[in-house]
């Protein structure tokens, strides 16, 4: 029962940090091996390391602004019925200065994607359920774009 | 570990087809036992000669082999299914050419089949998380890989498109195919975008439909067509530090793979075989999207990075170009049953190195070449000669 209030609701548990004073801003946890530096996003569960097999993984904050690898603008609905987000979308690939490629959807005014570009992490909306609650994702954001 | 070429020599008795498209009222395994039959009456052979079967299909289900198989009668030899995505049928056919290397069994079924499900067909590769941030889309996949393609090489959306023009132009030479008519540059640019900068016609079709193979020792042989002997097949199920997204899978920035899977596969092949790329005549790569054979043929040694659009532009991949490339269509026009799909290409070699691909035959074809690659990710390479 929401009480006709709106609720925000984090598409998926886990992914990014919930910042508890305003002026902090959210990261994306990753996970870092302390034997041979490996770095991945999301953070890995089980603490294995897929490169050196060590269950030395750690877990970490990742830097909020990367350079774009890659993007598309997808125009075609994903099969499934498990994708309940706007069409047209943005997705590609971001690289962060660590070192670690991050899989994400992109936000704001397509025309300002290009490879290269920097941009920044946000935490936005992705759809509304009929009840008005808001599904809320991490995305990247073009940096000329923000505030 | 024997390497294979120490081991018994390993020769195509038999192939078989069915022709390839949307079948509303057959099912997989009405396709696989047609391929058999078909197999079988090539090689001058009896359905009692066969020892053992592997059988390649994705989407059908548990014992999808041993259905199509009883349509033709159980004789107490082994079945063995095998699901490995797009390289389904190259896997089987890898299981059946060793098993008779090994001298394990003298006459071996290989066969790939599929009736491909109808509507959207969810990847098992992406984890719930990103199925609902809709990272879940093949071309959008891949034209991510496209853009770094063209931001590295050159390429452009136009070199893209030619790939479809020429393997459209192939296939309208080859009666099992799905589609069998020509397209044009502009039919290519003017189709829907799907995923930026790839459009509707540079994604291949699906398709229903089967091929098989019986492979056998060369004392074995019973047909009088030219003997065409396995110089190898391999099969790399993905390698650390690369990407494919396709499959899923991002690459490591800090450790990236020294040769992608395409290339240690090749590798291995062309080490098995004794042949490097400059010694094979006629090439069936994978054009699941169209991009994906430009890279493809880079990755597989037959010319340097960033150098494939510019030799398709010449026309050396054409059909009487100096590496022909997917002569009978490719994907693009034979459609992709993903459990067949990988037959589909090993089929078309066999027919070009006997001399029988009539009208699309390449002169002379003496050694040729197959990749499948696909979800898993696996790359799986067949190199046949005669
Ligand atoms: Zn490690």
């Amino acid at each position: 029962m929401n009480n006709g209030e709106k609720r925000i609701i984090p598409l998926t548990e886990g992914l990014y940090t919930l910042p508890a004073l305003l002026d902090e801003k959210p990261h994306l946890i990753g996970s870092k091996c302390s034997n041979c530096n490996e770095l991945y996003f999301p953070k890995k569960e089980k603490g294995l390391c897929i490169h050196c097999q060590q269950k030395t993984l750690e877990e970490v904050e990742l830097s909020r602004q990367g350079k774009i690898a890659s993007f598309t603008i997808v125009l075609q609905p994903p099969a499934g019925g498990f994708y309940h987000g706007p069409v047209p979308y943005a997705y590609g690939y971001v690289d962060l200065p660590e070192g670690v490629r991050v899989e994400t959807q992109f936000t704001g005014n397509f025309n300002n994607l290009e490879i290269d570009g920097d941009v920044e992490l946000v935490i936005e909306k992705l759809y509304e359920n009929a009840e008005g609650d808001e599904f809320v994702t991490y995305k990247f954001k073009p940096l000329k774009e923000q505030k | 570990m024997k390497p294979l070429n120490e081991m018994r020599e390993v020769v195509v008795g038999g192939i078989g087809i069915t022709k390839w498209g949307f079948y509303e009222n057959a099912e997989w395994y009405d396709f696989g036992s047609e391929a058999i039959l078909n197999a079988l009456k090539d090689a001058g052979m009896e359905w009692k000669d066969i020892q053992a079967a592997f059988c390649g299909s994705v989407y059908q289900g548990t014992g999808s082999g041993h259905q199509a198989i009883k349509e033709i009668g159980l004789t107490g030899i082994p079945i063995v299914n095998v699901e490995n995505a797009c390289s389904s049928c190259a896997s089987a056919f890898r299981l059946a050419y060793q098993t008779v290397a090994a001298e394990i069994y003298d006459i071996v079924l290989a066969v790939g089949m599929e009736k491909m499900p109808r509507g959207p067909i969810p990847s098992t590769a992406f984890r719930p998380w990103e199925l609902k941030l809709g990272f879940n889309v093949q071309p959008a996949n891949y034209a991510n890989i496209a853009v770094q393609y063209m931001e590295k090489t050159g390429a452009t959306i136009e070199d893209f498109s030619m790939v479809t023009v020429k393997n459209r132009r192939h296939g309208a030479l080859n009666p099992n195919a799905r589609f069998q008519k020509q397209v044009t540059l502009e039919d290519v640019m003017n189709s829907r975008l799907v995923a930026t900068p790839l459009r509707l016609l540079h994604c291949c079709p699906l398709a229903d439909g089967a091929a098989a193979f019986i492979l056998c020792s060369k004392n074995k042989l019973k047909s009088k067509h030219k003997v065409v002997t396995v110089a190898a097949s391999t099969l790399t199920s993905g390698v650390y530090g690369e990407g494919y997204p396709p499959a899923d899978i991002t690459p490591s920035l800090n450790y990236p793979a020294a040769m992608s899977l395409t290339e240690l596969s090749a590798k291995q092949a062309y080490e098995t075989a004794g042949y490097g790329p400059e010694n094979i005549d006629v090439v069936q790569a994978y054009d699941t999207m169209a991009p994906a054979e430009l890279w493809d043929l880079e990755e597989l040694g037959f010319c340097k990075p960033g150098e494939a659009p510019h030799l398709l532009r010449e026309g050396i991949f054409d059909l009487n170009g100096r590496i022909p490339v997917n002569t009978d269509g490719g994907l693009m026009s034979r459609g992709h049953p993903l459990g067949a799909t990988a037959g589909g290409q090993i089929y078309e070699i066999v027919l070009q190195l006997r001399g029988q691909a009539g009208p699309r035959q390449v002169k002379d074809a003496k050694v040729g070449l197959a990749h499948a690659m696909g979800a898993g990710p696996n790359s799986a390479v067949t190199i046949l000669k005669c």
